[in-house]
């Protein structure tokens, strides 16, 4: 029983990855395909490793450390990434409808 | 047949990684394509080393001294591999490296436009 | 169109080769004999519990050697492609001021989380490469990731190149000495026999493996910490 709710939190998981790539490869400009790439991927890894712990339930503690780790990164990571992209000038997409740093571009250097 | 998916997958990788290299233009997407290469061989490689129901070759209390030349995995493959992947590392960052400086020479990431080594 | 038709000519080429490699492909039900030996002699002669690691540093340990030379070759180049000089910076945008700017308050407050678990863990790596799965090489890497970390979180922070390069080539050579220790005192060069083999699976045990994973660790991180800064804008 375990063994069959674990399995198949890991196919969800699965399912979200292969999400994540065809975000990836069909979203317009760079900002759209950071996000589903993150955001995807993340849940992805969170519920692969909580259908591990189904699976396994003496290693649930590690993967719960795991979680908080993966939690911690990937955001970060993708955030400094998004970041860089709008500093260096990648042009949005021609549907973007708020650009919460508009006045940063604008302004040019020597903000946050 | 588990190694025999994993053998296949990294085969795929291969071959997914050699037609992105010789298709693409831009020198970003060539980098992509090696590095993607290189996974594929590294999973290929590891896949040999697959005994039927066998564990980390790693002694501890999964693995008895006693039963570990039966029970254990080919370890030569994976020692190759911790260190394949380590200098596949440094190996992308020179070809970055390249992809800068060739970026900086000419104003463009199209390989299309360096022909001073062609005929 | 020549060029998308040999393109795929290539890879369905090799695609045979392959496709003829994987039907012939059996699983192994036993080790190959210099496998079995591998997994025999390491806990028994070298005292340590990680075969890969007992491989890598004695058996084999003359590879590990050539492949720290072909990193260093990889840094080198690194460094001369990219390496600071006035004449070749003609590509640097010229909006970009000088003095850098400060990253975002994400990045910071993730940086100063996750820069001392990943430094604690890289150490854990390293000194536990002979007990359970780990080594020099891997924790190298992870050191790496921990400087290319705080490298992003605070821009103004210049990693001490004059201070990597002498530690790494200070490891480099206390590695090649304990090699010729191996050479002077027990079977040949890099054994790992020099030191006593001591009890098996404790913290300090298995001859000189822990101390050649420790150099190789410092070795591998310094050089990536050196080749993730040059690729500072």
């Amino acid at each position: 029983m375990a063994e069959m709710i674990g399995s198949i939190i890991i196919l969800l998981g699965a399912i979200f990855h292969f999400s994540a790539g065809l975000g990836i490869f069909r979203m317009p400009d760079a900002y759209t395909r950071m996000q589903a790439g993150t955001k995807a991927s993340t849940l992805g890894n969170v519920l692969v490793l909580l259908g591990l712990a189904f699976l396994h339930p003496d290693w649930s503690l590690k993967l719960l450390l795991l979680i908080g780790f993966v939690l911690v990164t990937n955001p970060v990571s993708s955030h400094a990434l998004a970041r860089a992209a709008h500093v260096i000038g990648i042009p949005m997409a021609q549907e973007t409808g708020v650009d919460a740093l508009r006045d940063v571009r604008k302004r040019g250097r020597g903000a946050t | 047949m588990t190694s025999g998916v994993v053998l296949v997958t990294g085969l795929a990788l291969i071959l997914i990684g050699m037609w992105g290299l010789l298709t693409h233009r831009n020198i970003l997407r060539i980098v992509i394509a090696f590095s993607l290469m290189g996974t594929g061989t590294h999973i290929m490689i590891v896949a040999t080393g697959y005994v039927t129901n066998g564990t980390a070759p790693i002694i501890d209390r999964a693995l008895t001294l006693s039963e570990a030349p039966a029970r254990a995995v080919d370890p030569i493959p994976s020692a190759l591999v911790v260190t394949a992947i380590v200098i596949g590392l440094a190996v992308t960052a020179v070809m970055l490296a390249y992809a800068i400086r060739l970026y900086q020479s000419k104003k463009t990431l199209s390989i299309d436009s360096f022909t001073e080594s062609k005929w | 169109m020549m060029r998308k038709i040999s393109a795929v000519l290539v890879v369905v080429f090799f695609g045979l080769v392959f496709s003829s490699l994987a039907i012939n492909f059996t699983e192994r039900q036993s080790l190959r004999p210099l496998a079995e030996s591998y997994v025999k002699l390491v806990p028994q002669d070298l005292g340590a519990p990680n075969v890969i690691t007992g491989i890598l540093l004695t058996y084999r340990g003359f590879d590990t050697l050539g492949e720290v030379a072909a990193l260093f070759m990889a840094a080198a180049a690194v460094g001369l492609l990219l390496g600071t000089s006035d004449k070749g910076r003609g590509g640097s945008p010229a909006e970009l001021s000088e003095r850098p700017k400060p990253s975002s308050e994400i990045v910071q407050s993730g940086a100063q989380i996750l820069v001392p678990l990943i430094s604690i863990f890289a150490a854990y790596i390293i000194m536990n490469g002979h007990r359970s799965a780990g080594g020099g090489f891997q924790g190298g890497a992870v050191i790496a990731s921990s400087v290319l970390l705080l490298v992003l979180a605070s821009p103004r922070y210049r990693v001490d190149l004059d201070f990597f390069s002498m530690t790494e080539s200070a490891a480099g050579v206390i590695f090649v000495l304990v090699g010729i220790a191996g050479l002077i005192f027990a079977g040949g060069f890099l054994d790992s026999r020099v030191l006593p083999i001591g009890q098996f699976g404790a913290f300090i045990s298995a001859g000189a493996i822990p101390i050649l994973s420790v150099l190789l660790g410092v070795k591998v991180g310094c050089e990536l910490s050196v080749i993730v800064d040059r690729f500072r804008a």
